[in-house]
């Protein structure tokens, strides 16, 4: 397989399409001042901010440590007071207690209950929503069950590592089946497995209409779930937009095909050189990603049945945070196909995003040209050309000239 | 309520998880267990019983107090310090419930730790009630392992009153008093009106009545118990005066007559009277005859009183803990209100603080009573009166009020004499300890709490 890359490669996962205009959160020129006892201003941590987030989207803040993702997602939880502007989550204040019961929100580091074991902790945060108690169990075994931790349930969360921790704060999380998920760092100190579950999650629940409010510092999780970032620096936004707006390179496009005859790859790179500056064309074989390759050798170690005795992959998920299982979409089983734990065929590895296509009619069409065809070259001009046009190619794909 | 007993059963788990529960249960235990060994006594049985209930129970009130305070400041600054309280402060729960469940959660646990040492020391003192020969176990039963009303002599504030502004009068007609020293030749002439009221001359008798109250009518056929202390002027080379007591009304009631006692001063006899000495109106006469050769004075507080039974020793004994307890609930809210705006050392640190000033309150109970904060002669009355007083005297005033109204109830007190606590005594105890003390701590900290930013601190995990 071989690419033309004439673009930066824009984000891959399809955008949610279930946003429906109903703003969930409003930031109207926030503003958070930390000060000392005697009131002296001693960080603007986040500076006259102002965003909205509507249901149904995955929405990303990004930025440096200490940028003010976290101070923001704080105040929007109601855990510190705005020293300045505006905050509504669902139409209230974020203190509004009633409104709590329909937010989740995983914090930086898993600020759980040391000595209490995996299934007390889901049992207390399910107390805590009002749940009754054959609806608490459920969702406890479900969601341990998700995050790889039914076999841990006993085990005291002070004895976790700090991937399962997150995994047990993921599910607190996602016990009452929230209308808005607040992640900060979600995958910070996961595997790439639980990385990959976590993302895939976040997009499930985004199909469901959930609204995921996702503070990162990794730009790859970031780039693979959400539909709009904000770009923090100093406390202040700056950029905001869908990724593609913020990514893309309008004059600039990438072809990918199956790897092609070296002749019919000479006659498509003639015809771009006829358009467009050889400093200005790049042919590359792709790559796989990383993640791609890791996930793929993971499940063949796990085919093969190899033991861990760490969290395990985590299983599909939870039956009531996926809605109706029976009525779910057909990209929603996909997403749960794709983040079961069930083994499926490994070898060759194949990447988890579908691979585009190559239309073999649109590339002949791409080969033709609607000008005239020029006349035939004598046998000499013929070879002198060849000649050139193949050590272009030669220096282009970096193989030294035959 | 749901929320509210998730939190209290999370304090629960911290306790049995961290071990708290077992640690002050044993030591509980061990000082119920270890006292009777250690502690000295009168070698009565009476006595002894005394000893054992006053210093097993102040045991316990010490050590649970102290524990509640440790666990009520650490279960909140702890949570804040270490970030858990942002996971649950994010969740539909109010923090007035975080507060209050936090503040259960010790309270429950209070329960069964005073649960199981209150049994220990009344299975205890059963026990060993149990080994005494019969007429010892009367007297304890009689005296100590029951409850107890009790009438005592009338404090005759009006008439002292009265009495000391007529002869202050009378004095200033004589030979006029500057205003500055009205006040202490006043303070004189009251205590002297009052040693008239108290002082039994000696080869002189004094007569009291007693009214019995309601009591009475269920009083017939019972023995009456005398509790009389008194003072002297002079100490007796056997440390001891001798006297006798006498009760009841010629032609009127029985009459009854001790024999000549020989009693030490400054401590408190008890001395059973023959039943049916007092009148139909219920009116007890007692009468004193001082054959020393000096001067004996009983206290119109506490030198004279009479007891008589009203109930059982186990239930009194439950009321007593209640009481006990609700001092505790002080504690946890003053604990709790602390963490609500201090860290874990500096809220602990305070509320070990204001326990010690409560322990030294009487030292503010003398600065009150003196009027000044130093300086103050006692053989003159005279004090510097600074400036300094005219600020911390009212502020020592408010204090000790807000003190006294736990420190009014005495249980220890009342269960190592055999006093009746009563249920009224307890309801009172309820509304001023808990539903007011505590309740005005509660809603400081609660207040406090609310306004606080819970997510100021970085994770200490």
């Amino acid at each position: 397989m071989s690419s033309a890359i004439l673009e930066p490669t824009p984000r891959a996962n399809t955008e949610s399409a279930s946003s429906n205009g109903e703003t969930v959160i409003s930031v109207r020129g926030l503003t958070k001042v930390f000060k000392d006892f005697w009131g002296r201003a001693k960080a603007r941590a986040v500076d006259n901010v102002d965003f909205e987030v509507k249901r149904g989207e995955v929405f990303g803040l990004l930025g440096p440590n200490g940028s003010g993702k976290s101070t923001t997602v704080k105040l929007l939880l109601g855990l510190l007071y705005p020293t300045k502007g505006h905050i509504q989550v669902f139409g209230h204040s974020p203190r509004h207690v009633a409104t709590k019961s329909r937010i989740g929100y995983l914090p930086e580091e898993s600020y759980l209950y040391r000595y209490l074991n995996s299934r007390e902790t889901l049992e207390f945060f399910g107390n805590l929503f009002h749940l009754d108690s054959a609806d608490r169990r459920n969702r406890t075994e479900q969601l341990l069950e998700m995050v790889g931790l039914s076999q841990a349930r006993l085990r005291a969360v002070g004895e976790f590592s700090k991937g399962m921790q997150r995994r047990i704060g993921l599910a607190q999380a996602l016990i009452n089946d929230p209308d808005l998920v607040i992640l900060d760092e979600p995958t910070s100190g996961l595997d790439p497995i639980g990385c990959r579950e976590v993302k895939d999650l976040i997009l499930a629940l985004a199909r469901r209409g959930k609204t995921v409010i996702l503070s990162s510092h990794l730009l790859s999780d970031v780039e693979d779930v959400c539909d709009r970032v904000v770009i923090y620096y100093g406390g202040k936004i700056q950029a905001m937009g869908t990724l593609k707006e913020l990514l893309a390179t309008p004059d600039a496009i990438q072809i990918t095909t199956p790897a092609l005859p070296r002749a019919t790859m000479e006659r498509v790179l003639e015809l771009i050189l006829k358009d467009v500056a050889e400093d200005k064309v790049r042919i590359d074989t792709p790559t796989k990603n990383l993640e791609s390759y890791f996930l793929g050798v993971v499940q063949n170690a796990r085919a093969a049945a190899a033991q861990t005795s760490g969290a395990m992959s985590g299983a599909r998920v939870a039956a009531y945070l996926r809605g109706d299982a029976e009525q779910a979409s057909q990209g929603e089983k996909i997403l749960e196909r794709l983040s079961a734990a069930a083994p499926a065929p490994i070898a060759p590895v194949a990447p988890l995003r579908p691979a585009d296509t190559v239309d073999e009619n649109k590339l002949a069409a791409l080969a033709q040209t609607s000008e005239p065809a020029p006349a035939p070259k004598t046998e000499p001009e013929k070879a002198v050309e060849l000649e050139k046009a193949n050590e272009k190619l030669s220096s282009l794909l970096g193989k030294p000239k035959q | 309520m749901q929320r509210l007993l998730a939190i209290a059963w999370l304090t629960w788990k911290a306790a049995f998880r961290f071990r708290l529960f077992i640690v002050v249960a044993v030591l509980l235990l061990a000082s119920v267990v270890a006292l009777p060994i250690l502690i000295k006594d009168d070698g009565t049985a009476r006595g002894f019983t005394q000893i054992l209930l006053t210093y097993t129970l102040s045991t316990i009130t010490a050590l649970l107090g102290l524990s509640t305070l440790w666990l009520a400041c650490g279960t909140l600054a702890r949570d804040i310090e270490d970030c858990q309280i942002q996971v649950v402060a994010v969740k539909p729960i109010a923090r007035w419930q975080i507060w209050l469940g936090k503040w259960l959660g010790i309270m429950s646990l209070n329960a069964a730790l005073l649960f199981i040492s209150g049994a220990s020391v009344y299975a205890l003192l059963q026990w060993r009630a149990g080994r005494l020969p019969a007429d010892e176990q009367k007297v304890l039963r009689n005296e100590v392992l029951v409850s107890r009303g009790s009438a005592k002599i009338p404090t005759m504030e009006k008439e002292i009153e009265a009495q000391t502004e007529e002869v202050l009068q009378d004095r200033i007609k004589k030979r006029p008093v500057e205003n500055a020293y009205l006040p202490e030749v006043k303070k004189q002439i009251r205590e002297q009106v009052k040693a008239d009221l108290q002082v039994v001359p000696p080869g002189y008798s004094r007569q009291w009545e007693i009214e019995l109250g309601p009591a009475h009518r269920y009083l017939r056929d019972q023995p009456l118990f005398l509790r009389v202390k008194f003072n002297s002027a002079e100490k007796s080379p056997s440390g001891t005066f001798d006297g006798v007591f006498g009760a009841g009304v010629p032609r009127k009631t029985q009459l009854w007559r001790s024999d000549m006692l020989s009693l030490a001063p400054d401590t408190f006899h008890e001395i059973e009277i023959t039943p049916n000495c007092f009148d139909e109106n219920g009116v007890l006469t007692l009468t004193f005859g001082n054959p020393n050769t000096t001067a004996l004075l009983f206290p119109l507080e506490d030198g004279v009183e009479v007891l008589y039974r009203e109930g059982g020793f186990g239930l009194n004994f439950v009321r007593g803990l209640t009481i006990i307890f609700c001092w505790m609930g002080v504690l946890a809210a003053l604990g709790l209100a602390a963490a609500s705006f201090l860290s874990f050392t500096v809220a602990a640190f305070f509320s070990m603080g204001v326990l010690a000033m409560v322990l030294c309150s009487g030292t503010l109970a003398n600065a009150v009573s003196e009027g000044t904060i130093g300086g103050y002669n006692a053989e003159t009355g005279s004090k510097p009166g600074t400036a300094a007083d005219t600020v911390i005297i009212p502020a020592f005033k408010a204090v000790l009020k807000v003190i006294n109204l736990a420190k009014d109830f005495s249980p220890v007190d009342s269960l190592s004499t055999g006093r009746t606590i009563s249920w009224g005594t307890l309801g009172v105890a309820f509304g001023r300890i808990i539903l007011l003390l505590a309740g005005i701590i509660a809603l400081f900290g609660i207040a406090v709490f609310t306004r606080r930013e819970l997510a100021t601190a970085q994770g200490t995990q």
